[in-house]
This record gives C-alpha cells, sequence and structure tokens, in this order.
C-alpha cells in the first residue's frame, strides 16, 4: 500500500484461521490501521489482494455489467440525438399533425418523428448518436472500474469492521444504528417502502427485534432509544461492535476496541470479543492494551514501519526479542 | 426513531393538516377574504418543500436547483393536458405523469452528478436550474416561451358525478352550482339550500369552487405526507440517514451511497415535480418559465431550514408560516391598505408586499440564532 512515493504498509500478508482470534499489533505508525483501510476498500491496495475462504470480492465484469454499458450507451445516444435536435422533431411529429380539436393521427406522427429522426444527416443524427453512445458507455465503464472494491463490495462479501475513532451514525438511535448494519441481509425495494406494503412492515419488525437482541448481547439493550451520540464512550465502542456483527459478517474486524476503556470495561470487552468468536464470527483486532492482545489472541502478527517482523502465539511474542525492541526501544529491560 | 406507530400521521401532521383544513371556514365566515385559492400555493409550496426535505433533510445533499424540477412538472403537466397539444390526458393521468417525468429527470440529473461531494453538487443543481429555465424560454415550439402554455383545465374530481347523485339521493346534494358545467347537475333542493345557507353547496363535490380545489391540494398533499412518513421509517429512509450521518460508515454497512443518494434525488425530483404541477393547475397556466426561477428553490430551502429540517411536520407547518406570509398575509395587508386609502402605488416602500424578502432575511437570522434546529425539532443527538 503505497501513497504516493510513500509506502505505508509493505509485504504484509496475514492470514486468518476460521473461528480465531487473530490480533495486528505494532508501535503508532506502523501501518495496522492502513492495513485495514486497504482489507476493506476504504483504500485501493496498490498491490496485494484479499482472499475472504479463498475469493478476491469485487465487482466481476460480469455479463450484468457488459448489459449495463450497452444500454446506458444506446440511452445516452437516443437522449443527446433528441436533444439537439427536439423542437425539429416535435414539430414534425405533433404540430405538423395535429389540428385543433380533432383526433390524433398516431401512427403518422410516430412515423413522421422516425423519418426526422433518422433525416437529420451526419450532423444531426450520427454524430450525436455516436458523441452519446461513447460518452454514456464511457461513464458507465469508468464508473464500474472505479468502484470494482469499494467499501460495500467488501461489506457484502461478510467482512464488517469497526473504526478506531468512532463512526456511528450519531442521531440515530441505538437500534436503529444496528439495523443500518443489518442492511444487506434486508430486501425492501422502493415500491415496498414507499407503500409501507406488509412484506416491508414485516422485515422492519424482525429487524428490530435482531437489533434488540444484538443489543442485549453487548449489553445496551436498556437505552436502544436513545441517541447514539448520547452514549458515553465506552458504550459506543460496544454499539459499533454491535452494528458491525449486525451483518452476520464472516470476519469482524475490530479496530482498537479497547481504546479508552477503563479495567471493568476491558475485561467485559474481552468476555464480549470470546463470545463473538464462539458465536462463529472470525474476530482480526488491532489493539494496543497488551492485556487484551495477549489475553485473547489466538495468534499474533506484529507490525513495524509498514513490515511484519514477527508472527506467532500470545507466548512466542512475549518472548519475541524483536517485538520488545519495537516497543520498549534497545535498553536491557529493568 | 422511534417504533413506528400503525397510523397514517402522527399528531402533529393532524394538527398541520387541521390548521390548513379551516381555511374554507375562514372563507364562509369572513366572505370579503377568500383565502382559499392564494392558500393553494401554500400546499403546493408545501409539496416542494417535502420533495427538497427528502433531499437536502434527510439525505443531507444541498440541492439548489429544485425549482427546475418543479418546472418540468409544470411544463409536462401543461403540455400532457392543454388543448394545444394531443394528448389531452386530463387532470390525474397528467399528475402521475408528471410526477414520473420529474422522477426520470432527477434520475438523469444525479446519475452522473451524485458523486460529487458536497458544494459541488450544490453547483450542479444551481446550474440545472438555470440551464432548465433558459431551456424553457427558448424551446418556442414547444413550451410557448415566456407565454407559457394554457389555458389548462382545472382539476376534475373522479367519480365527482356519481358522487354528486349519490349524495342528492341521501338529501345532502345541491343545486347545480353556476361553475359546474358538464357535470350532471342534480336538481335543486331549495329547502335544504335556504336553511343551511351555502352549506350544501360545499357538498357539491364535483363542481370547482375555491373550497372544493383547496381541499383537493389539501387531500394531496395528506397522501404526500402519508407517502414521506412510509418512506422515512423504511429501509430506504435508513439508508438516507445513514449517508447523511456518516457516508464511510454507511459504505462500510454493504450501503450504496451513490444508488440511496439516487433514489432520494429521484425521490425529491418527483414531489417536486408533482408540486409543479399543481402549480400549472392552480394558475391555470404554466406560467412564464421566470416562475421557477432560484427564488423559488431558496424559498423551498427556507421552508424547509425554518420549520426544521428533516421534520415533515416542520416542513408543512414552515409552508404555512412563509408562504402563507408572502403570497397570503402581505397581498391581502397591501389591498386592505390601499382601499383604505394609506399605501399608494407610486411610494413602493408603502406597500407590505414589498417587505417579504426584508422579513424573509431576519426570520432567518432569528432562526439561526435563536432555534438553528427550525420550529420542529428531530434532532435527539445532543450538539456538540
Amino acid at each position: 500500500m503505497r501513497f504516493g512515493g510513500l509506502t505505508a504498509v509493505k509485504d504484509v500478508s496475514v492470514e486468518v484461521k476460521p473461528g480465531s482470534i487473530t490480533a495486528v499489533i505494532g508501535p503508532n505508525g506502523a501501518g495496522k490501521t492502513t492495513l485495514f483501510n486497504a482489507i476493506t476498500g476504504v483504500y485501493e491496495p496498490t498491490e496485494g489482494r484479499v482472499l475472504v475462504a479463498g475469493r478476491d470480492p469485487q465487482r466481476e465484469f460480469s455479463s450484468r455489467v457488459t448489459m449495463g454499458i450497452v444500454v446506458t450507451a444506446l440511452a445516452t445516444a437516443i437522449f443527446l440525438a433528441v436533444l439537439v435536435r427536439v423542437e425539429v422533431l416535435w414539430q414534425a411529429a405533433i404540430i405538423d399533425n395535429y389540428v385543433f380539436q380533432q383526433p390524433f393521427p398516431w401512427m403518422k406522427a410516430v412515423a413522421a418523428f422516425f423519418t426526422t429522426f433518422f433525416g437529420g444527416g451526419f450532423f444531426g443524427t450520427w454524430l450525436p448518436l455516436l458523441i452519446g453512445a461513447l460518452l454514456g458507455g464511457a461513464g458507465r465503464l469508468v464508473i464500474w472500474s472505479r468502484t470494482r472494491r469499494t467499501p460495500d463490495v467488501i461489506a457484502s462479501a461478510g467482512v464488517a469492521r469497526t473504526f478506531q475513532n468512532i463512526r456511528l451514525f450519531p442521531e440515530l438511535s441505538l437500534v436503529e444504528n444496528v439495523v443500518v448494519g443489518m442492511d444487506r441481509r434486508l430486501h425492501t425495494g422502493f415500491i415496498g417502502a414507499l407503500f409501507a406494503l406488509p412484506s416491508a412492515l414485516r422485515e422492519r419488525t424482525k429487524a428490530r427485534m435482531d437489533a434488540m437482541a444484538l443489543l442485549d448481547f453487548v449489553g445496551l439493550a436498556d437505552r436502544a432509544e436513545t441517541a447514539a451520540a448520547n452514549l458515553p464512550y465506552g458504550h459506543q465502542r460496544r454499539l459499533e461492535i454491535a452494528r458491525a456483527l449486525a451483518s452476520k459478517p464472516a470476519v469482524i474486524l475490530l479496530d482498537e476496541p479497547a481504546a479508552g476503556m477503563n479495567p471493568t470495561e476491558t475485561v467485559d470487552l474481552m468476555r464480549l470479543i470470546r463470545a463473538i468468536r464462539d458465536a462463529g464470527t472470525t474476530v482480526v483486532l488491532i489493539e494496543h492494551h497488551m492485556r487484551v492482545v495477549m489475553g485473547i489472541s489466538d495468534r499474533i502478527h506484529v507490525l513495524q514501519y509498514g513490515e511484519k517482523i514477527a508472527e506467532g502465539t500470545p507466548e512466542e511474542i512475549r518472548n519475541d526479542p524483536r517485538c520488545i525492541e519495537a516497543y520498549l526501544g534497545k535498553e536491557e529491560l529493568g | 426513531m422511534a417504533e413506528r406507530r400503525f397510523s397514517f400521521f402522527t399528531p402533529g401532521q393532524y394538527a398541520v393538516l387541521a390548521l390548513l383544513a379551516a381555511t374554507p371556514f375562514i372563507d364562509l365566515a369572513f366572505p370579503s377574504i377568500q383565502l382559499s385559492g392564494p392558500m393553494r400555493t401554500v400546499v403546493v409550496y408545501a409539496i416542494l418543500a417535502l420533495g427538497l426535505n427528502v433531499v437536502v433533510g434527510w439525505t443531507g445533499l444541498l440541492n439548489l436547483g429544485i425549482a427546475a424540477f418543479m418546472a418540468i412538472g409544470a411544463y409536462a403537466f401543461g403540455i400532457l393536458t392543454a388543448e394545444i397539444y394531443p394528448f389531452q390526458v386530463g387532470f390525474w393521468w397528467a399528475l402521475l405523469l408528471s410526477g414520473a417525468i420529474g422522477a426520470f429527470a432527477g434520475w438523469l440529473l444525479g446519475a452522473p452528478t451524485l458523486r460529487l461531494r458536497g458544494d459541488y453538487l450544490a453547483i450542479v443543481t444551481l446550474g440545472f436550474g438555470e440551464i432548465v429555465q433558459d431551456g424553457l424560454k427558448n424551446l418556442q415550439t414547444i413550451t410557448k416561451g415566456t407565454e407559457g402554455i394554457n389555458p389548462l383545465p382545472k382539476p376534475t374530481i373522479p367519480f365527482g358525478a356519481h358522487i354528486d347523485a349519490a349524495l342528492s339521493k341521501v338529501g345532502v346534494g345541491s343545486a347545480a352550482t353556476t361553475d359546474s358545467a358538464g357535470t350532471t347537475a342534480t336538481t335543486a333542493l331549495s329547502a335544504t339550500e335556504s336553511v343551511a345557507g351555502a352549506l350544501p353547496r360545499w357538498f357539491d363535490i364535483s363542481s370547482e369552487t375555491p373550497a372544493r380545489w383547496f381541499y383537493l391540494y389539501l387531500i394531496l398533499l395528506a397522501v404526500v405526507i402519508c407517502l414521506c412518513r412510509n418512506l422515512e421509517f423504511s429501509r430506504l429512509g435508513r439508508q438516507w440517514f445513514a449517508v447523511r450521518e456518516d457516508e464511510l460508515a454507511a459504505r462500510c454497512m454493504a450501503i450504496e451511497p451513490d444508488k440511496a443518494k439516487l433514489k432520494a434525488f429521484a425521490a425529491g425530483a418527483a414531489l417536486a415535480a408533482v408540486a409543479g404541477a399543481l402549480f400549472a393547475s392552480h394558475l391555470a397556466s404554466t406560467g412564464e418559465p421566470a416562475n421557477y426561477d432560484f427564488q423559488v428553490s431558496i424559498l423551498a430551502l427556507c421552508i424547509v431550514i425554518v420549520g426544521g429540517i428533516g421534520s415533515i411536520t416542520g416542513v408543512v407547518l414552515g409552508a404555512i408560516v412563509m408562504v402563507g406570509l408572502s403570497n397570503v398575509v402581505l397581498p391581502a395587508l397591501t389591498q386592505a391598505m390601499q382601499r383604505a386609502g394609506i399605501g399608494s402605488t407610486e411610494n413602493v416602500l408603502s406597500s407590505p408586499d414589498n417587505y417579504k424578502y426584508l422579513i424573509f432575511g431576519l426570520a432567518l437570522v432569528l432562526m439561526m440564532r435563536f432555534r438553528p434546529d427550525g420550529i420542529v425539532h428531530t434532532r435527539k443527538a445532543v450538539k456538540k
């Protein structure tokens, strides 16, 4: 992962076993959060891949994309060609055929429209069609290529995350926050939403019940209807975890979940993370609290200056001289 | 968002609708002022502002060109109903089609531009507003330039004749009023007429007297409010809020902000277009393109901000206050003063009508100082 000439994370490979807890540690600026951002699609990695269960989550260049490009190109072509001569077409199709309060000859009007449409010569018909097709097709292609690996694609593949500096939806209630996290499992479309169709209402009720269960799981059910911004800091972290869990992810990435928590909250958090793992979700976390890291991790990866310097079980890491050096400097431990 | 109770409206929404519904009674009590006609514009602007609220209040996109969609709706309605064109689909179909055309226009504008952030999108919508206005002015063959398309038919009430017949059978019905041309008028029940005075005429639904016309608009507003409320409490509404609050976090929750924004834009444009169609029907003409200029967009934005950004009740209340002031109270005051000989047409300062923007500006400044979230709050969060 490079930003201009600066290499932030280099040759880091993290393999995570399903159903385990993996920690990524390292001094400040080691590139831990950058690694998370590259994984979740916030940044486009300059090199390297993310495989979830052996697959690289991306928008493929599928037949649907091809169809989209063709349809957009055609639509813009026709739109542009009509737009540049809209008055001529209107005159030929409508005004020339309509006699006040007489029945309108629809077939004749349609025929006149098409004759005029294709009778514009190179500059009237074919050039606008060509430009429109190029613009529309190219635009659609560019949009596809730029959104191939956006966070929503990664999230849809079952990778959820929390953020180092909490990013909740502050004005939504706790339960709504969690329901937003559930979005990828919901199906209500525009029409269902607009008319509050029974299926939409059923889904909504079910989603809220699931959300309440999750809030209960992280211990926030009693404040379900307050706005997220009104929660104390430690609770906001738990809410973020609940929101990430709501999508039923295969992997959950926690970015410093224990930051700013007091010792009791930290112990609760450790219990919560173990419970998440035991429920079948793979956990990857960034953490500075050594007690948390050593206490719950199955495997630890250590980063320094954007490179991985060690990997192993908590026991191995604790005794690895390079890790001690990275964290505490070169002096002898006193 | 609290759990949705299964009702059509919230108490606040009932209250503002009831407030509006009282207008024709004022006419009945004071026949000299006649508010129902001008009050229709309040309803039109309420629908326009509700459309803007979807985009600005719920999705957090600044749209400075909502008047363009109103214009598109008005002209679509004009072309579809005017006698000079062959379509003449009638009020209801034209209303629906205008909404659909507006949504399409919103989608068309939004698809390539909604990836722009913040201020850039505002500039694009601002430009779009000007382009549409100029386009309508110059496409003379289609839009009749500054003349506007006219005359447009008044709205018709579906099954109006049947309702009339049914009502007359049960004895509530009415005399054929002079302005109810084309309806199957029932026999005059002179006894009822004399007893209850003007009241029976009220129930003559099929004829478009100002009161009935106003109620028709009010019912449409009620439908719009109900649909907006459905959206607010739906998955889509939640996606909009999430995008507004934190786009990146929403993305990481597998929401595609571009799609959510596009839907908001299209929904807002559709409502604005419906407002435009109703406006054209109210004037019986599309009017000139300058009727849909930047000031209209700004007025709609002021309504949303003063009323309470994101709150349906607030937005309708904002429309009552702002448009009620500029289109109803101030003109009435001006007229009254001129009749009393206080104001003169030569002295611009003596006519209250001309203080409109001064009052708007003052209202905005005061609101920003004392109640920045608008008359009706929606925000639960403590402001940092």
